[in-house]
């Protein structure tokens, strides 16, 4: 039955997202493209091929292979049943991905709306996070209606349709998610902990069928995406300061380093006591 | 003789090396003139490759949390100390304890238990309100000093003192310091050398790097 589908690429221009900001982060090579693949179309083994050349064998759902580091270009990617001799008969594609140097993609094979097996390549946005952030990516690629997503028992998106993503930059830490139908709050999936890690993009997929019961989480995490603190500011009192007070009060000699300090310490220490015993 | 040959080797992987040509650094490649850049034949990506798989299960495919690191000792220095996990201050710098008798550990960053890179462990020298701090004492410290720092699941981390340099607020490399690649590390910081009398603040930091007794 499936290899006679032949889908058309129209939803990978659909899904594919421009990356924000578009400020690679330092370590990424600038020179090569990434490419991850995750497998979300279930009960169905398959054999991915690109250029025609047999790349991922006996691929199974819910796997994710990756990321490949390839020269920028063109691939044409096709997905047989795992027992193909070659990639001439694909229960999806062939379809072409547009790889360009620097960006991180992943190529996910998933069920559309109507529960039919298809192929959507996205972006992934690999733009640095400032110190303390993670990044959430969400995306739909199940049989199913709009959703929404419930991050501690709040919509966080809403109305999120297959083959669509929506990306947030969140506080790091764990989330409780849910996935509901959209206007609703009882989860179909979840809900479950998330680790929105800093410095990561967490990229989150809903992906199966809800006629079949089979809706699941996938999970795919690019790190690496971090900022530093800008300094460790670690003293105040000067008390092992190898200079002495530049001003010149003329009153202080040796040791004022420590004559200022213990003043300064003595003062504060009574303030706090007055303001310990108010 | 022997000499000769080996430095003619060394040299040839010097240059193999230089130009990413993957020639064995075997005898054999001795002599053997290293390919120029137009010959090397263009990658194929696609072909052979063994791809990496992983299960994307929510529960197997997540980034792990870290182990806490909670108490930080340098026995011959007289530090034993309890350590907070910290974020930032709203300024971006690494948010410390007031109190320097309270080391700082940077939970953002990599802990003893990560695989690779800088467990970055921090506190105040020294307070107005509660004096000098025990890491006053790290400049102190020697070449091979052991640090011990206990994790949540109760075990001892031992590490060997590898350096420890003073070096201006304005030119500590940030990124190298909170670097999460690279080998696994414990990296301390405090601060020191000259005091801006009028900020009320060193003009330095004092970094410790140690590395994992085995």
């Amino acid at each position: 039955m499936l290899k006679s589908l032949k889908i058309g690429m129209a939803a990978a221009a659909v899904g594919a997202v421009v990356t924000l900001g578009g400020i690679a982060p330092a370590q990424a090579a600038d020179d090569v493209a990434m490419l991850s693949v995750l497998h979300g179309v279930p009960d169905l083994t398959v054999d991915v091929y690109v250029n025609d050349k047999l790349t991922l064998d006996d691929f199974k759902p819910g796997d994710l292979a990756g990321p490949l580091e390839l020269a920028p270009g063109t691939y044409t990617v096709a997905i047989t049943a795992s027992d193909a001799a070659d990639a001439s008969k694909p229960a999806i594609g062939p379809v072409d991905l547009p790889l360009e140097a620097g960006k991180n993609y992943t190529a996910a094979a998933h069920l559309d709306e109507a529960g039919k097996p298809t192929a959507t390549l996205f972006t992934n946005d690999i733009s640095q996070l400032a110190a303390g952030e993670g990044r959430l990516t969400v995306r739909h690629v199940a049989a199913a209606p709009a959703v929404d997503v419930l991050a501690d028992g709040a919509a966080a998106i809403t109305n999120l349709v297959n083959p669509k993503e929506s990306v947030l930059t969140l506080p790091a830490g764990t989330i409780s998610a849910a996935v509901a139908a959209t206007g609703t709050t009882d989860p179909v999936i979840g809900p479950a902990d998330v680790n929105v890690a800093e410095g990561t993009n967490t990229l989150v997929y809903a992906w199966g069928s809800l006629a079949d019961k089979n809706l699941a989480l996938a999970v795919q995490t690019i790190g690496g995406l971090h900022s530093s603190p800008e300094g460790v500011p670690a003293g105040e009192a000067g008390l092992v300061a190898t200079n002495q007070p530049s001003d010149s009060t003329g009153l202080f000699v040796g040791g004022a380093a420590v004559l200022m300090g213990l003043v300064a310490a003595a003062a504060l220490g009574l303030r706090r006591l007055a303001g310990a015993r108010r | 003789m022997r000499a000769t040959a080996s430095a003619i080797a060394a040299f040839a992987v010097a240059l193999a090396l230089f130009t990413g040509c993957a020639a064995s650094p075997t005898g054999a490649s001795v002599g053997k003139a290293p390919p120029t850049p137009s010959e090397i034949p263009a990658p194929l990506p696609t072909a052979d490759v063994d791809v990496p798989r992983v299960s994307s299960a929510l529960d197997l495919n997540q980034v792990p949390v870290p182990l806490t690191p909670e108490r930080i000792r340098v026995v011959s220095l007289g530090i034993d100390m309890p350590i907070e996990s910290v974020g930032l201050a709203p300024d971006g710098a690494m948010r410390l304890p007031a109190n320097p008798a309270v080391a700082a550990w940077y939970r953002y960053g990599p802990s003893p238990t990560s695989p690779t890179g800088a467990t970055v462990v921090a506190a105040h020298v020294d307070s107005l309100v509660y004096d000098l701090g025990p890491f006053a004492r790290l400049a102190k410290a020697g070449a091979g000093t052991e640090i011990v720092v206990t994790t949540e699941d109760g075990l001892d981390r031992r590490y060997a003192l590898e350096s420890i340099q003073t070096v201006n607020k304005a030119d500590v490399p940030w990124a190298s310091i909170f670097d999460r690649s690279g080998p696994a590390r414990l990296t301390l910081v405090t601060c020191g050398g000259e005091f801006d009398y009028d900020a009320r603040r060193y003009l330095s930091n004092v970094i410790a790097t140690a590395r994992p007794i085995p």
